[in-house]
Order: structure tokens, then C-alpha cells, then sequence
């Protein structure tokens, strides 16, 4: 791996910690909220923030796993959310080399193409099927995903930039 | 930290797996596969069941804070709002009983009536309460799910009604929860009748008309036909799936063009479809109404010049 100029050089990321925040962003996503159009989508985020950073182990299967489960949640048309998901995770997966390069305000730029793909193939496929259109609010949905992206990018890094030795200076 | 859990390992040079490409198109492809068996064939109910059974723990998990807030919001309004609500209710029971105490009267009156004109008698609908777990987040579609499900032998296709109207049919029944899709959905329609002039007609939904404070459409009925704003709409029953006279709406405005042959009438639902908490499951009477006649055989007259 190339070393990047002026990053940290991070700890291993730990696959129960990978597996915690996805449910957490489910958690997210079910929280009984009402029908908000413009929520941003958790479990989207989560998702490309880790094809991005470990994108051998989080991969498209998992995104399509837990596309289904948002579907059946939602109670959507089977299979709206997985394809989203799954078209946002090979998108990620296709930017994934290039995209840590930057610095994470413009990291935060370049994944709002995806979050907008993401939302524009749901939206194509409920008009399709025969939905209600919910309004032009539904355009604010991928600007509030990216825009929280930076906030993502630090929660989750948090436990892979801890001290590799923990001492009295530095307890975590 | 031992250097074994070090993730430091080169990924593998050969054997990657399937491209990414391949697997796009494959989980598209299944996405796919997916919507048209559901939407076309409806024979993805199983696996709705199954996700839907894993998924339970995850949302009772999700509904706990919320749960938590409005419960600790009701206990510190409690007090007023029960004052408030128990004065309302007394007004509203003094209203009542005069109707109240002339029901069973006018009950055995109608049986009587029913009994010498030689009427089928009128079903009574078993209920089941539920509560309303939450509503569902998709924003093309009007549904909420409930609490009660297979388990609890919740048929599919009943009504569902709240203490002011009817609310919505039961559109999926998972072994837990069930899907209630509301009157303002755009698939739904009810049979009504227009309790002032008796004239029966169909409601359909309209959300985008709910920010409005309408959410239901009466089509088809002639720019001439007799129709008023506040005439109340009850399930007319003929449906087979509704008891008769239920509220379901009240007719909130209606548009007369002359151009069109149909006045546009939009009406309110009677039901709290935004915020109704506690709702009634009604067995559906399709079980119980007599068959349908079986239809005549159709006489198709011999074409006159077939015979030459």
C-alpha cells in the first residue's frame, strides 16, 4: 500500500467495530421518524464509507443484503433499495483507489454524484411502478448525505487512529 | 497490539473473484428479478416474511427511543390533556346519549322491520385492537404498520378503522406485524355512499391532494350530479369487504368545469391518517355474504350471414 503524505497511518479497522456501524445505520434508517423525503439515508452512507476504506470486506453482496432489508422495512417494492445500494457500492467500488487521495471535504464532493444516482434509480423505479411523486424536497436527500460525509469519515476512523501503545499520556 | 491481527497482508495478486462488473450485473440482475415478482407475480411474500421476522428485533430496538420520548413528552402534559380530554369526552357523551339510549331501541326495531320484509340480518363485524408500530418511511406509497400479524390470525384484506373512520385495508400480513396501506394512498379505493342523497360511488385516494387536507377523490360522478360540500361518505358495503356504514369521509370542495364532462370533488377522510395511534382490525365479511350467482352463459346470436 501506498503511503499517503501527511495521513496517519491507521490501525487495523476491526470487523466487529465494520459490522456494529452497519446495524447502528439500520438502527438509524428504522428509527420511526415519519415519512421525511429528504432523510438522509444512514445505511447508504455507512455502506460507501466502507467499500471505500475496506472495500474486501465490505463489498456489493452485503450492500445488496441490507438494500433488501431496507426494502422490507420500508415496505417498498422488493428489490428498489438493493439495486440502489448495489449500484452505489460498485460505484464506490470503482472509485475506492482514487478518492482517499483528497482531502475529505472534497471526498465529500465526489461521493454526492453517487448519493444522487443512488436516490435517482429509486426514484425512476417508484415513478415507474406507479408511485406518488413526493415532491422536489427529495433533491435535498444525496446534498445532506454528502454533507455529512465528513462527519462519518472522522466517527469511523475513531477507533483506527487510537495509540498502537496505550501509556498514561495517551489512554485510548 | 500483536502484529497477527495486522491487516498488512498483501491482497491477493490471481484469485480476486468475480470483477466488480460481474457482480453489478448479477445483483442487478436479481434486484430486478425481485421488483417484477413482486409487483407482477406476488410470490415474494415469503421472503418479505422471513426478512421481515429477522428484522423485528432491529425495529423494536429502533422504536424504543422514540417510544421513550413520547411517552416521557405524555407524562409531563398528562395531567391537562386528561382534564381537557375527559371535559370533552363527558360534552360528547352527553350528546350522545340521547342517540345512545334510542339504539336499541331503533336496533330491535330494525330487526323487527328487517324480520317482516324478509332481509338478510345485518353481520356484526368482529374487531381486534392494534397499535400502530410506525409509519413506513417509503415516501411514493401511504402505509403503516401495525403490531399484530399472522400470529394473531389477522386476515388479509381487512379494514382497519380508527375511533373516527375508516383508515385503510390491510395489505400485507407478516407473522408479526402487517402493513396497513391508508385511504390516501394512490392504490387504494373504498365503495362509498353519500349518506344525504344515498347515491353510491367509489373514493379513491389522492396524496398528492393531502397537504391540502384532502387525500380522497370521488371520480366519475357527472358535473350535474348531486353532490354537496360536507356530505358525508360511508363504506357502502356492496364491496363485500367493508361493514356498511362506516365514515369514511366528508366532501371538502368541489370543482365544476366546463370542459369536462366529470366535476372534480375532493374530500377529507374522517380517519386520522397522519397521527391515529390505536386502531381496530375488522374481520373482513367477504367470508360471510352469500356467493355470487353464477353468471348465465352468455348467447351469442348466430351471425346472420354465417350460415350462407
Amino acid at each position: 500500500m501506498i503511503m499517503r503524505s501527511g495521513q496517519q497511518l491507521l490501525l487495523p479497522a476491526n470487523p466487529l467495530f465494520i459490522w456494529a456501524s452497519l446495524i447502528a445505520a439500520l438502527l438509524l434508517n428504522m428509527l420511526p421518524l415519519g415519512r421525511v423525503p429528504w432523510m438522509p439515508d444512514f445505511m447508504a452512507l455507512v455502506l460507501v464509507f466502507w467499500n471505500v476504506h475496506q472495500p474486501l470486506r465490505v463489498g456489493i453482496g452485503l450492500a445488496f443484503m441490507f438494500g433488501l432489508g431496507m426494502d422490507v422495512h420500508q415496505s417498498s417494492l422488493l428489490g428498489q433499495h438493493a439495486l440502489s445500494y448495489t449500484a452505489l457500492s460498485f460505484f464506490a467500488t470503482m472509485i475506492h483507489r482514487r478518492l482517499l487521495w483528497f482531502s475529505v471535504p472534497s471526498q465529500a464532493l465526489q461521493v454526492l454524484p453517487l448519493f444522487a444516482v443512488a436516490h435517482g434509480v429509486e426514484l425512476i423505479i417508484r415513478l415507474i411502478g406507479g408511485g406518488t411523486f413526493p415532491g422536489w424536497i427529495i433533491l435535498l436527500a444525496p446534498l445532506v448525505e454528502s454533507l455529512l460525509w465528513p462527519v462519518v469519515s472522522v466517527l469511523l476512523l475513531v477507533p483506527q487512529r487510537r495509540a498502537p501503545n496505550p501509556d498514561e499520556n495517551r489512554p485510548l | 497490539m500483536p502484529l497477527g491481527t495486522l491487516d498488512r497482508s498483501p491482497p491477493p495478486f490471481f484469485k480476486q473473484g468475480p470483477s466488480a462488473l460481474s457482480k453489478l450485473m448479477f445483483f442487478s440482475a436479481l434486484a430486478l428479478f425481485l421488483m417484477v415478482a413482486d409487483t407482477r407475480f406476488r410470490v415474494t411474500q415469503p421472503i418479505r416474511a422471513t426478512l421481515a421476522t429477522a428484522l423485528y428485533p432491529v425495529q423494536w430496538l429502533a422504536l424504543q427511543p422514540v417510544r421513550a420520548v413520547q411517552g416521557s413528552a405524555a407524562y409531563f402534559m398528562g395531567l391537562d390533556q386528561a382534564n381537557s380530554s375527559s371535559e370533552q369526552a363527558s360534552k360528547k357523551l352527553a350528546l350522545q346519549s340521547l342517540r345512545a339510549g334510542q339504539v336499541e331501541q331503533l336496533l330491535q326495531e330494525n330487526s323487527r322491520l328487517r324480520k317482516l320484509l324478509g332481509l338478510r340480518e345485518q353481520l356484526a363485524a368482529s374487531v381486534m385492537a392494534a397499535e400502530v408500530l410506525y409509519d413506513a418511511a417509503d415516501p411514493y406509497t401511504r402505509k403503516i404498520i401495525i403490531d399484530k400479524g399472522l400470529l394473531q390470525s389477522v386476515e388479509l384484506g381487512s379494514p382497519v378503522l380508527d375511533e373516527s373512520g375508516v383508515l385503510g385495508q390491510v395489505t400485507r400480513v407478516h407473522p408479526l406485524v402487517s402493513e396497513v396501506t391508508l385511504v390516501i394512498d394512490r392504490e387504494l379505493a373504498i365503495p362509498v355512499l353519500n349518506v344525504r342523497t344515498g347515491a353510491r360511488s367509489v373514493a379513491y385516494g389522492d396524496p398528492s391532494a393531502a397537504a391540502s387536507g384532502s387525500g380522497l377523490e370521488l371520480r366519475f360522478m357527472g358535473s350535474n350530479s348531486d353532490v354537496q360540500v360536507g356530505d358525508l361518505l360511508t363504506t357502502s358495503g356492496v364491496d363485500g369487504v367493508y361493514p356498511p356504514g362506516l365514515p369514511v369521509a366528508k366532501i371538502s370542495k368541489i370543482e365544476r368545469r366546463a370542459e369536462s364532462a366529470f366535476a372534480k370533488i375532493y374530500c377529507t377522510p374522517q380517519a386520522l391518517v397522519t397521527g391515529a395511534r390505536h386502531v381496530m382490525v375488522v374481520t373482513p365479511i367477504s367470508g360471510r355474504i352469500a356467493p355470487r350467482p353464477e353468471a348465465a352463459e352468455a348467447v351469442i346470436a348466430p351471425k346472420k350471414g354465417a350460415a350462407k
